[in-house]
């Protein structure tokens, strides 16, 4: 029996020895890279894969998974744009947060009420609401301005979400962050925290001991709809524009920093300093790779590198996985010593 | 005389230093029923590991027909014909009881490639072998339309046709009904019939009673005797499963003072479920313990569901003290004061992954919290105190995860957080299956020590044992329908059984 | 004794109720049932819609999706999930094309090679999902990243022509009339019906999507047969790359982006679950059917093709929930019993 205590205590500081070395390669190999101002655009670059990773992490603990975000991101930006004039930029921007609330709460319907399994569920809702975004927009970019300049004050107001500074950070970084402490509180010292752990870690038992197991988990698919919405408002914000195209495939790095950070598909387990370790790991990398002037198709490639390496390290410690002994049962037939399905009980 | 089937001689084994194996020695004739039993942790798993090739042995010898043999793998234990037969089944859904049977070695056919699979073939193989032992059952069925019981009984013919001389079978009947179980040891006889020697662990004794032939018992890793069904009592191998004597309940409680329970706390009026239970009228006195006793499938687990809010109900009304509870989730059953200690506290009680403190405190958050966060003292206080009151025990202090707690502490955590939750009405299901003996009688003092403070407990077995020595009173069901009421006094074995098969009482 | 007979005798009544309503024949004839009435409403939309020459253009886009859902129908059967084919096809036509043209190798062995290169990826899956025994979802996850960059790199992003007209056959040619892709796809489901249903390898993964805990006790080389699947699985993504850059005759590094999405969701569509152990290939068949059905019918009746995804999206969710409350209805008619 291994402190579990010791084992999380393990996993950040591998984690953290894993972002330091990186830091250290990178800034060995590009003088750019420990600059102010570059750490600076990295960290203004986590913030909307930050900010999803955030709330992904709390509906995985409690055993979902949601990987309709990057969709949900792209139509809650479109909406902004389509909607800025008729509505207002501001009034647009809430709707925009209110449409990918919706989309989150109807994830969570189908998922807890419905039943249909989380990954099916939210697939089939990646490619909704992509779908309506491109309809929405008719395919194009839409620019994010104040083109008739009837509401200077409002768009000023606008573009400090993405713009402005706060407390001497960028506005979407002292969100991100502020987001996190308020994250890492609920999950620390709430009920609602304790409950995603319970549900994830034991579904049927939570219910059973009278936790409103439903509400619970339909409000984490809704708080991931929002976190879109909020990170949509940002990047809009920043970027004058809204792309129905917008953060495609968001959703694969959001999930590979969580489980680089060590968060398991099957719930229950992982903390939210693990996940924020993971997406600076990654950004770090990305960045890095871009000073080098690596194309982002090998950024792709050392993601997908990093995610495996990641989980192979932690497979090989865990189940003390053998290569030499894999290698000698050459035959690749079931290897047969292991424990019996009762573990833990030694009679 | 013959040698024995097999013989396992001075076995020893050692975790990281500690003995959990000292010099113990069995062996086992054909066509023999050979119970092993101990509490946990005396080394019986471990013994069964060892012979199945899953541990290696530090010293002692294993013989099989005399001859010395080597078992470092379980597949050298499946070329010896060792069958291991464990409590949870292993099998494929989806897939017919003939393919399950033949599972890996399917007959083939299609000429010099047999590359197809040949159905007729497998599936009069398939009747051959559940012909052996008489089973009924088509060899077309799916897997998934079986009960409990007749998948355990394909997992035994999958066994035999495998050419088993050996079967091991780890506490076989813990989900089985009794008619069930007789339809297990009609199994077991025609296997032993055909020679099988049959090593058979369980917790139940009126079961090892019935079907072994010696037994043989296991305590802190030592052999403390074999002997024959006929030179043993129930209470001489209680005596030496424990190490001491534990005095006979129903003895105890013969002579304790009548109790005098208190106002009606828990009241069902026309319960009814189509197919499940049909206008179920009974009371629960704070203070009571009331055993509902009948058959497995005969709704009572349903039953307290349906009163807890797990399952719904298609009619009829639930009282709690007087008030009547609508009831439509679990949620609403714990609100309304209602606990419920579920079956199978692995899958539905605990979460495992979690500590002893927050699955005690799971059911009651609303007093731990101030400002929407947990106060963390309050919490350990309260968590410390049901930990103390009820004596669990566990190797690493309260943060230790239930998981690597025996069975009944993990029971006793479930009691716990219902406690902690302050409900007036608690519902047990086989409070006691897969704990041994010493901690069931543990769990039943603290069930008194309950109903002296006040609380009213319905409890669900189908145990008889368990139900004459703790209920003070008991009701029985059959196929739904209450059938007989017994004060403690006048409840008998007979006149129980007789009420649970549906007999008028 | 006389009791449990009949008990067991009342039991069996609505069982076979149960049965009935849970039974795949059910699922399978809603599902042909559904294709129907989608073609149905269709007709009626457009007149073209019945005609045999629209019929040829579906059959034309049905290989892609058909092929590669094979290797993924096997895949969810043993338990497992493939996302990286849409990537892995990708790759076969880079692959080929930079063989072909920057290295002079023939096509045929171009073609070859690239085709081994998905085998190699395939494998790979299977040895971090059969032996590193890592979730399925997480290693073909990355790989999906990966390969997608590494059909980059190697091509540098540019899309390749690879005009060859016995290469491109395969895409635009016929054979009696029907396209030539159709006829493969056709011959390689009956391939895999054939494995699938009549052989010991078939009914394997059966058992290992259903328990692999079971399957290793009955002593079957359950690493063995899930490196077998992934490995299959690249390949038929592969030969689906080849396909595609037949019919367009060139290869780009973005082929077949989001193709994972629809395969998954016809063999899910087809009644396969997620959860292994259980699912048909005609099912399958079925489902790609529909979705592509659907695709055409769309383009028919001249809604934007921006509505595509919603409408695949909306019928996935709603054909996976209508089967969900089926199945709650039928547990609870079993409940009964």
């Amino acid at each position: 029996m291994r402190s579990v205590q010791m084992r999380s205590v393990q996993e950040i500081a591998s984690l953290v020895v894993m972002l330091v070395i990186i830091v250290v390669v990178m800034s060995a190999a590009s003088p750019v890279f420990f600059t102010t101002r570059n750490l600076e655009n990295t960290l203004l670059d986590i913030t909307t894969v930050g900010i999803l990773a955030i709330f992904t992490t709390m509906l995985m603990i409690g055993g979902g998974l949601d990987l309709s975000i990057g969709s949900t991101l792209a139509l809650g930006g479109v909406i902004v744009g389509v909607y800025q004039e008729a509505w207002g930029i501001l009034p647009a921007a809430g709707a925009a947060i209110l449409v990918c609330g919706l989309v989150g709460l109807i994830n969570g319907f189908l998922v807890t009420y419905v039943g249909i399994n989380p990954l099916i569920t939210t697939l089939g809702m990646l490619s909704i609401a992509r779908g309506v975004a491109f309809v929405l927009a008719d395919g194009l970019t839409i620019p994010v301005f104040d083109l008739q300049g009837t509401q200077t004050d409002a768009y000023t107001l606008f573009t400090q979400f993405g713009e402005g500074r706060v407390l001497g950070l960028d506005t979407p970084v002292a969100v991100m962050l502020a987001l996190f402490v308020l994250a890492l509180l609920v999950m620390q010292f709430t009920p609602y925290g304790r409950a995603m752990y319970a549900i994830g870690g034991n579904y049927q038992a939570s219910n059973l001991a009278g936790l409103a197991v439903r509400r619970y988990r339909m409000i984490a698919y809704m708080l991931s709809g929002l976190s879109a919405g909020v990170a949509c408002v940002l990047l809009t914000s920043r970027l004058y524009a809204a792309d129905p195209r917008a953060a495609t495939g968001m959703e694969l790095t959001v999930i590979t920093a969580a489980v680089l950070g060590g968060i398991s598909l099957a719930g229950g387990k992982g903390t939210l300093i693990g996940t924020m370790l993971g997406v600076l790991i990654l950004s770090a990398l990305m960045n890095g790779m871009k000073l080098l002037s690596t194309s982002t198709d090998a950024q792709n490639i050392a993601l997908g590198l990093v995610l495996l390496l990641a989980v192979g390290l932690d497979q090989i410690r865990q189940r003390n996985f053998n290569i030499m002994r894999f290698l000698r049962s050459s035959r690749l037939v079931p290897e047969v010593a292991r424990v019996s399905p009762a573990e833990g009980s030694q009679s | 005389m013959t040698a024995p089937l097999l013989t396992m001689q001075h076995i020893v084994k050692s975790f990281y230093g500690v003995k959990v194996l000292d010099d113990v020695s069995i062996d086992l004739f054909a066509g023999e029923t050979l119970a092993l039993l101990g509490e946990n942790g005396a080394g019986k798993s471990t013994l069964i590991k060892i012979l199945n090739g899953d541990y290696r042995r530090d010293g002692g010898e294993i013989l099989i027909d005399g001859q010395p043999v080597n078992i470092d793998a379980p597949r050298d234990a499946e070329n010896l014909g060792i069958r291991m037969i464990y409590q949870e089944l292993h099998y494929a859904p989806e897939l017919s009881v003939a393919e399950n049977l033949l599972l890996g070695a399917l007959p083939r056919r299609g000429g010099a490639l047999n590359w197809l699979i040949d159905w007729q073939q497998m599936n009069r193989q398939a009747h051959e072998a559940l012909a052996l032992l008489n089973v009924d059952i088509a060899p077309t069925t799916k897997m998934r339309d079986l009960s409990v019981v007749e998948r355990e009984i394909i997992e035994i013919v999958k066994a035999l046709s495998r050419q088993a001389r050996i079967i091991v079978m780890d506490e076989p009947t813990a989900a089985l009904t009794p008619p069930e179980v007789q339809r297990l040891f009609g199994i077991i006889r025609g296997l032993q019939a055909r020679g099988v020697g049959i090593i058979y662990i369980s917790h139940r004794l009126d079961e090892v009673f019935e079907i072994a032939g010696r037994i043989t018992v296991l305590r802190d890793g030592k052999h403390v005797g074999t002997n024959p069904r006929a030179e043993v009592t129930h209470q001489s191998l209680v005596q030496m499963m424990v190490g001491r004597s534990i005095e006979d309940r129903a003895e105890v409680r013969a002579q304790s003072e009548a109790i005098t329970p208190g106002a009606v706390a828990l009241e069902v009026r026309g319960l009814s479920k189509a197919g499940a239970f049909n206008t179920i009228d009974l009371q629960v006195r704070a203070g009571e313990i009331v055993g509902l006793f009948g058959l497995l499938g005969a709704g009572h687990t349903l039953l307290t569901q349906a009163i807890f809010g797990a399952i719904k109900s298609d009619s009829g009304t639930i009282l709690v003290d007087g008030t009547p509870a609508r009831i439509a989730s679990p949620q609403d059953g714990q609100r309304a004061g209602i606990g419920f200690v579920p079956l199978d506290r692995k899958v539905n009680g605990l979460v495992l992954d979690m500590s002893v403190r927050k699955n005690i405190t799971l059911s009651n958050w609303r007093v731990l919290t101030r400002f929407g966060a947990f106060q963390r003292g309050l919490e350990m206080q309260h968590s410390r105190n049901w930990v103390d009151q009820l004596g669990i025990r566990m190797a690493g202090g309260i943060e230790t995860h239930t998981r690597y707690l025996s069975g009944g502490n993990q029971q006793k955590v479930v009691l716990a957080r219902w406690l902690e939750a302050n409900v007036r009405v608690l519902l047990l299901n086989e409070p006691t299956w897969g704990v041994d003996v010493g901690a069931r009688s543990d769990i039943y003092d603290q069930l008194e020590a309950l109903a002296a403070q006040g609380l009213a407990i319905l409890m669900v077995s189908s145990d008889i044992e368990e139900v004459l020595s703790v209920s003070h009173r008991i009701l029985t069901i059959y196929k739904g329908r209450l059938t007989g009421e017994f004060s403690q006094s006048d409840a008998t074995q007979e006149k129980l059984l007789h009420a649970a098969a549906g007999g008028q009482s | 004794m006389n009791t449990t007979v009949a008990a067991e005798r009342s039991r069996s009544q609505p069982l076979r109720l149960a049965a009935l309503l849970k039974g795949e024949r059910l699922t399978t004839l809603n599902l042909f049932a559904t294709f129907i009435l989608i073609c149905l409403i269709f007709a009626s939309q457009s007149d073209f819609f019945l005609t045999l020459d629209n019929f040829l253009n579906v059959g034309r886009t049905l290989g892609v999706v058909g092929i590669v859902s094979i290797g993924m129908t096997m895949v969810l059967i043993s338990g497992g999930v493939d996302l990286s084919v849409g990537s892995v096809a990708a790759l076969s036509g880079v692959v080929t094309s930079i063989l072909w043209l920057q290295a002079d190798v023939p096509l045929g062995l171009a073609t070859v090679i690239g085709l081994g290169a998905c085998v190699l990826v395939g494998f790979i899956n299977g040895f971090f999902v059969a032996v590193m025994r890592i979730n399925p979802l997480i290693t073909t996850l990355a790989s999906f990243s990966i390969v997608r960059g590494l059909a980059f790199v190697l091509s540098s992003g540019q899309t390749n022509q690879l005009s060859n007209p016995a290469f491109q056959f395969l895409g635009r040619g016929d054979v009696v009339g029907i396209p030539a892709s159709l006829l493969l796809m056709i011959a390689l489901f009956a391939a895999a019906f054939v494995v699938m249903h009549f052989t010991q390898f078939g009914r394997n993964l059966y058992a290992i999507g259903g328990s692999a805990e079971a399957s290793r006790l009955a002593g079957i080389a359950v690493r063995r047969h899930l490196l077998i699947v992934y490995t299959l699985s690249g390949l038929l993504s592969g030969l689906a790359g080849i396909v595609i850059a037949s019919q367009l005759a060139s290869s780009a590094p973005r082929a077949a982006v989001g193709l994972e999405f629809t395969v998954i969701a016809a063999v899910v569509l087809g009644g396969t679950s997620l959860s292994g152990g259980k699912g048909t290939l005609i099912g399958t068949l079925v489902g790609v059917f529909i979705l592509r059905v659907l695709d055409n019918g769309l383009v028919q009746t001249r809604v934007s093709s921006f509505y595509q995804d919603v409408v695949s999206g909306s019928v996935l969710l709603l054909a996976v929930g209508f089967d969900q409350i089926r199945q709650k209805l039928a547990a609870a008619v079993k409940d009964r019993s």
